[in-house]
């Protein structure tokens, strides 16, 4: 097993709800003494509901090359969204000249959009219009090996 | 008082072909057509490669390839796993807008939906734009108060409101609409066939609006029940119910193929025959079911010139009706023999069908009989691990081997199955 460094890809957004699981608790048949824990029912932990908002939304992508380090390392899964906004300082992945790519989304005070590198020899590149034809979903978390 | 409900026809524009742009976007406002199983011929094509070549649909591949590439329309292969985990995820977007749903098929479903026409319109646009944003297929939504009716509605969207992409019947009144039902070609409808068509056609109905003014116990008489709720339908009264649940338990499972390679050894059948035998199982584990019949064939290609024409079947009664994929598989064995009469035989198909299903749970079978894995949960155990890992990952026999051979399913033009396969992930550049 590989563990996982699991990393939230937020800047200024209010934190994702995490969904309670839906599916019921399992009653077992009891004899003799009730068990002491059993008024404390709870659900163990699980992950795929706490990174994932909402199923029909959400995508698992992977990301290629350096740009982003060391916020996305190299070859790390991606979780993202296409059911929130692409606000101001997310990462975002993007669509520039038909090729995907993921980077931080910048919008400065004249309205001007860039999509920005985190490692600082990688050129911020200009977006011409902030649309769902170039935002294609936004980053919710990056995850990747413990190195 | 409740507004009626109405009912909403939301299909998918284009579906495989816009499938594959909602994550290419190369393929972005470009014309695509996808190829069926072994990249045979076009079975898809968007409305831009149908506006180059209105008759590009069931051209073999091999035709149109340098049509294709001159014209650069972009070839795909068929990747169903992609188009069924997107069909899911439209399905259960859209179910959060009515308690009422049919999945009519891979792209359309049918919901109730309540409201006043400019409501019914509005979430109409809502849909569209969720499923939009969500999925990237764009979708329409046709609204009308019968199934029929709604048919219709989308009829008049491929027409006129392409780019709208919603329509509401209810927005016309009673002249409007005789000028719409007139438009429209009774055989356009939902659930006339040609031949009924012809039928009809004898007694001098020939569209829509002649069909709706028949008299419905004449239609009943002269032809069926369906083409009376057919006739009150396109009146607006609902006859044919919304099928929320999946239809039963089929009665029979086919699982067959056409092989990229074809067979020429006795060793290379029993590898594919295992394998379906595995896969149909699988598929009638899945819904709970038990089978007492298995069928397994084997047959040449139609247009081979260079084999001998030849077809092979064995039908096994099994000794108690079972799921289980170890007998299943031992039973398919039984075409082996059956194989090769002469020489230079090359199969280009095969196949496994079970038939005689029944619910699992009403088997009781005597344990003399049981077959003697059953009760350890094999085929379970292997739905699990295949499951977990990828389709065939383990399996029995010769079906379990790992390599794909060279008769599984050619796919050269497949695009990422990036929603399915954890190897095949969509990459963002960084």
């Amino acid at each position: 097993m590989c563990s996982i460094r699991c990393v939230r890809a937020t800047s200024s957004v209010p934190g994702l709800r995490a969904h309670a699981h839906p599916a019921g608790r399992s009653e077992v048949a009891q004899c003799g003494f009730p068990s002491p824990a059993q008024d404390y029912p709870t659900e163990e932990l699980d992950l795929t509901a706490r990174l994932i908002r909402d199923r029909v939304a959400t995508y698992i992508w992977k990301a290629a090359g350096h740009s982003m380090e060391p916020v996305v390392p190299d070859g790390s899964m991606l979780i993202v969204d296409r059911g929130i906004a692409p606000a101001p300082g997310r990462i975002v992945v993007a669509i520039v000249d038909g090729e995907y790519t993921v980077k931080r989304l910048h919008v400065d005070n004249d309205g001007r959009v860039t999509l920005q590198a985190e490692n600082p020899e990688y050129p911020d590149i200009e977006l011409p219009e902030l649309s769902e034809m170039t935002i294609w979903g936004v980053v919710t978390y990056i995850i990747s090996p413990a190195t | 008082m409740p507004e009626p409900r109405s009912i909403a026809l939301i299909d998918a524009e284009s579906f495989y072909a816009s499938c594959e742009a909602a994550f290419d976007p190369k393929l972005r406002g470009k014309p695509i057509v996808v190829l069926s199983n072994n990249d045979g011929c076009v079975v898809a094509a968007n409305t831009l490669a149908k506006r180059i070549d209105p008759d590009i649909m069931f051209k073999p591949y091999f035709q149109i390839k340098n049509w294709a590439l001159a014209k650069g329309v972009a070839v795909r292969s068929s990747n169903y796993e992609l188009y069924g985990a997107v069909s899911n995820r439209i399905s259960e977007i859209i179910s959060r807008y009515s308690a009422w749903q049919e999945v009519y098929s891979v792209d359309e479903s049918f919901v109730g939906l309540r409201g006043t026409p400019e409501e019914l319109e509005s979430i109409g646009h809502e849909i569209r734009r969720t499923v939009r944003q969500l999925t990237g297929v764009p979708v329409r939504v046709a609204i009308g108060a019968t199934k029929s009716l709604a048919k219709v509605a989308a009829i008049g969207i491929k027409k006129a409101f392409a780019e709208i992409g919603v329509l509401n019947l209810a927005r016309y009144d009673a002249a409007q609409m005789d000028r719409i039902l007139d438009s429209i070609d009774v055989t356009d409808l939902w659930g006339v066939a040609g031949r009924s068509g012809k039928r009809l056609a004898a007694i001098n109905i020939h569209t829509a609006r002649e069909l709706r003014d028949m008299d419905p116990k004449w239609a009943r008489k002269r032809f069926k029940v369906n083409m009376e709720r057919i006739v009150l339908e396109l009146r607006g009264v609902p006859c044919i119910p919304l099928e929320m649940v999946p239809p039963a338990v089929k009665d029979q499972l086919i699982f067959s193929r056409s092989f990229a390679k074809k067979i020429t050894t006795e060793p290379d059948m029993e590898q594919v025959i295992s394998l379906y035998a595995q896969c149909v199982s699988a598929r009638l584990r899945a819904q709970g079911s038990v089978a007492q019949h298995l069928s397994a064939w084997a047959a040449t290609g139609w247009a081979d010139t260079g084999t001998v024409s030849h077809s092979a079947q064995a039908t096994v009664a099994l000794p108690t009706p079972t799921d289980d994929p170890i007998t299943l598989t031992k039973a398919a064995r039984a075409l082996l023999p059956k194989l090769f009469p002469v020489d230079g035989i090359r199969y280009a198909r095969a196949g496994v069908v079970l038939t005689d299903l029944r619910q699992a749970d009403g088997v009781q079978p005597l344990d003399l009989f049981r077959p003697e894995f059953e009760g350890r949960g094999v085929g379970q155990a292997l739905d699990e691990i295949n499951r977990k890992f990828a389709t065939t990952a383990v399996g029995v026999g010769l079906g379990g081997i790992k390599t794909p051979p060279g008769w599984e399913m050619k796919r050269e033009l497949l695009s990422p199955r990036c929603l399915t396969n954890w190897d095949e992930l969509l990459v963002a550049a960084a």
